[in-house]
């Protein structure tokens, strides 16, 4: 799989590239900036270009919008945002800026090269990602008694994995379970929820979010 | 004391010089322009003196001045035509009758432009008075005195002329004819000059007749052009009449500016007692608008450090150029300054009556702008304070971000490059753990500096963010979308943030923008040790407002915080 990095921080930026490519990616290019990242897309045709939120000159929202920039150029290509906010804010406006083959994980995120790898796949065939982390935030935040405490443990397990962008084919393997419970799991939950069904998966992905935001 | 012996002796050589001449007019009727008609007699007087009475009562109001002497000359002038005549009986009087018998009109111009504070407006002014004085007092006053002799001439009866040096009829037929064409010019002239000055409701009193009897003035030179002499003719005589009423309007124009700044004196007089009861709401300003008649009126109070003129509330206020502004001055100080319509108040008198009759309400209103201007000063200064606050904290939470953060995922990077060198080192992956949790320390202590995602997309990203971390369920409601400027957004936040740290139990928030005011409202079962002077502080530097009821079950924090724009 190619791959491109962009990280204004160098030593981040060539450690990354280093693991990615003793894990077998194709690192096509590097970039510090979100315009070079503009440029190294172009040139380099990667299947998921590595973003870090914070990017000069502001150091602000950079990422996101060469995300935004990314999907209206290059559709094909796959986005992972890093970022070391855990707002699920963030996440979420990525996935609404950038609904299709797109993830955000915390940049702490990267020394767990399992994690990474995962989720780069995942972008690559077309799932969304989102952090473990901020999904179980959501998932734990003190709340007013609801339908979410109607959930059984296991459809609470399956919710998070919605959360995090996984297909129902995904939560299976995890789970280790039978295509059909998983399907039974996810309508009971998105019925206790009150979630309509939504038309694909990406939307699914933001209507749990949404939910758990509430 | 002197001076009122000197317009006491003023007033009464007036009157003397006025029953002197009366008689000499109706002694003599056919040489004057009085004639021997009662009405000319009173006309005679009657504009005489109230010219020269007006003239006296100026100076006394305003010895500064040169409009009252110049009213007062003019006065005597008016008389002095009537004395070239075999009547006159003294040799003194008939040449200052020849001498004098043009200077009338100059004076009265020069009184009447240069009312009431005795300068000249421009240099056209007294270029038209310099041609005026040459033309009346020298072209037809002392160059005909000097060469003719009309004892010797046509007047046999006539006392002899002390002036007279040479005989030169014809010279001085000629100079009086030019006399005459001139006079036309300059006194058309002053009359357009005087007209000029109309539309400044403050002189228009003084200025009108004025400008009528100049007008008067050019159409008798006219008539004398026409007839080739100065003669004194039916049209004369009437034109005479006219003029006569002229000045006597001049001279009652002159009381009345007296009679309306006492009127307002005394309507100030009033509102000082007014206000020491029950100030208005609108201040001074309002009233003083309607004592002058000018609803623009703009009432300004001078302020130190830094020097700039506010208005009542306090607030800097811009004042139009010279002519358009005046200024209050009480014992030498600027007690307050006025912005106005052009030429309202030009009445130094009017104008000092009001400082005088208004100084206490004045300065107390002053001293009340004074607080307020320092209220406002305090406000910004304060507003600065806070915002500095903020940028300090979010360069802060950026440096964090940015400097340490970065460094230590780096370093959790080269740990985890290590650990492929070092599979299973268990002092490593220790190390690794212990910097996954310092990453995630660091990262609450930032946000907990300042919440990057209130700078990036404001007060509702914000507020939903806040509901992850919060230990207490919070139910975000409605909370607007748009962005409010970054201290509003940060003191509203604060809010929220603080009540929910200090509930007891969930909270709801909901926050709408109505009349130009940001409105946050959290109900919670009730509160802990809420920190309310800091957020009223927190407020109160954007001159925002914190409500908090605290119900049997329920207590409500609402905050309000205005957002022009």
């Amino acid at each position: 799989m190619r791959v491109v990095i962009a990280d204004d921080e160098t030593l981040l930026r060539e450690g990354l590239a280093r693991l990615l490519d003793d894990s077998g990616f194709r690192v096509v290019g590097t970039a510090g900036t979100a315009e070079e990242l503009l440029r190294r897309v172009e040139l380099g045709r990667p299947d998921v270009a590595i973003v870090d939120i914070r990017m000069p000159p502001t150091k602000t929202d950079e990422g996101l919008v060469a995300a935004r920039e990314i999907r209206r150029a290059h559709p094909s290509v796959g986005v992972l945002v890093l970022s070391h906010y855990v707002e699920s804010h963030y996440a979420m406006r990525l996935l609404e800026e950038h609904s299709e083959r797109s993830g955000y994980l915390l940049k702490d995120r990267i020394s767990d090269v399992a994690v990474l790898v995962d989720a780069l796949h995942r972008i690559d065939e077309g799932e969304c990602v989102v952090d473990p982390t901020i999904v179980s935030r959501l998932l734990k935040r003190p709340r007013e008694e609801g339908p979410l405490d109607e959930l059984t443990d296991r459809e609470v397990e399956v919710l998070a994995l919605m959360a995090e962008g996984h297909s129902n084919e995904g939560i299976r393997k995890r789970l280790v379970l039978s295509p059909k419970t998983v399907e039974t799991h996810v309508r009971h939950i998105l019925s206790k929820l009150e979630i309509g069904e939504a038309p694909d998966h990406h939307r699914r992905v933001l209507a749990v979010l949404a939910y758990l935001r509430r | 004391m002197l001076r009122r012996a000197i317009a006491l002796g003023v007033l009464a050589l007036g009157i003397a010089v006025g029953v002197a001449t009366f008689g000499v007019a109706r002694d003599d009727p056919g040489y004057g322009l009085a004639g021997a008609s009662r009405f000319g007699g009173l006309a005679l007087l009657l504009a005489g003196w109230a010219l020269i009475g007006a003239g006296v009562a100026s100076w006394l109001r305003r010895p500064d001045s040169r409009f009252g002497p110049l009213l007062a000359f003019a006065g005597f002038a008016w008389f002095a035509p009537e004395w070239d005549t075999p009547g006159v009986g003294s040799a003194l009087a008939f040449t200052l009758g020849l001498a004098l018998a043009s200077a009338c009109p100059p004076l009265v111009a020069h009184a009447v432009l240069a009312y009431p504070g005795g300068r000249l407006g421009s240099r056209f002014e007294a270029g038209a008075l310099t041609l005026a004085y040459a033309g009346g007092a020298v072209v037809l006053g002392l160059l005909p005195a000097l060469s003719s002799d009309p004892n010797a001439e046509t007047c046999s009866l006539c006392p002899a002329n002390l002036l007279g040096v040479t005989e030169r009829e014809a010279f001085a037929d000629d100079v009086t004819r030019v006399g005459t064409y001139l006079g036309v010019v300059w006194a058309l002239a002053l009359a357009l000059l005087a007209v000029r000055r109309l539309p400044r409701r403050a002189v228009r009193p003084v200025v009108a007749p004025g400008a009528v009897f100049l007008a008067l003035v050019a159409a008798t030179f006219a008539a004398w052009v026409d007839d080739g002499f100065l003669a004194n003719g039916e049209l004369e005589r009437r034109l005479w009449f006219a003029e006569a009423a002229a000045l006597a309007g001049v001279a009652f124009g002159v009381a009345g500016t007296w009679v309306r700044a006492h009127r307002a004196r005394s309507d100030v007089a009033r509102l000082v007692v007014e206000l020491a009861q029950t100030p208005p709401p609108g201040g001074l300003r309002d009233v003083l608008a309607e004592i002058v008649g000018d609803p623009e009126l703009v009432l300004a109070y001078p302020l130190e450090l830094p020097a700039r003129l506010v208005d009542v509330t306090g607030r800097a206020v811009e004042l139009p150029g010279s002519g358009r502004r005046t200024t209050l001055v009480r014992d030498g100080r600027v007690v307050a300054v006025l912005g106005h319509a052009p030429g309202l108040l030009d009445d130094e008198q009017l104008v000092a009556e009001v400082a005088a009759a208004g100084r206490l309400a004045l300065e107390n209103e002053r001293l009340q702008a004074e607080v307020r201007a320092r209220l406002v000063d305090l406000r910004a200064s304060r507003a600065r304070i806070v915002a500095a606050g903020d940028a300090e904290r979010k360069r802060l939470e950026r440096d964090l971000h940015d400097g340490a953060q970065q460094r230590l995922v780096a370093l959790a990077l080269s740990l985890r490059l290590l650990r492929s060198t070092h599979p299973s080192d268990p002092a490593l992956e220790r190390a690794e753990r212990e910097l996954a949790s310092a990453v995630e320390e660091l990262r609450a202590l930032a946000h907990g500096i300042f919440p990057a995602v209130l700078a990036d997309d404001g007060l509702e990203a914000a507020v939903h963010a806040l509901a992850e971390e919060a230990a207490v369920p919070l139910a975000v409601g409605d909370v607007p979308r748009e962005r409010f400027e970054a201290s509003r957004e940060s003191a509203a936040y604060t809010v929220v943030a603080e009540t929910v740290r200090a509930a007891k139990g969930p909270v709801a928030v909901s926050a709408g923008r109505s009349d130009g005011t940001l409105v946050l409202e959290l109900r919670t079962p009730g509160v802990d040790d809420l920190d309310v002077v800091a957020l009223e502080d927190r407020l109160g530097a954007l001159d925002g407002r914190l409500a908090i009821d605290r119900g049997v079950g329920t207590t409500t924090v609402r905050a309000e915080l205005p957002c022009a724009s």
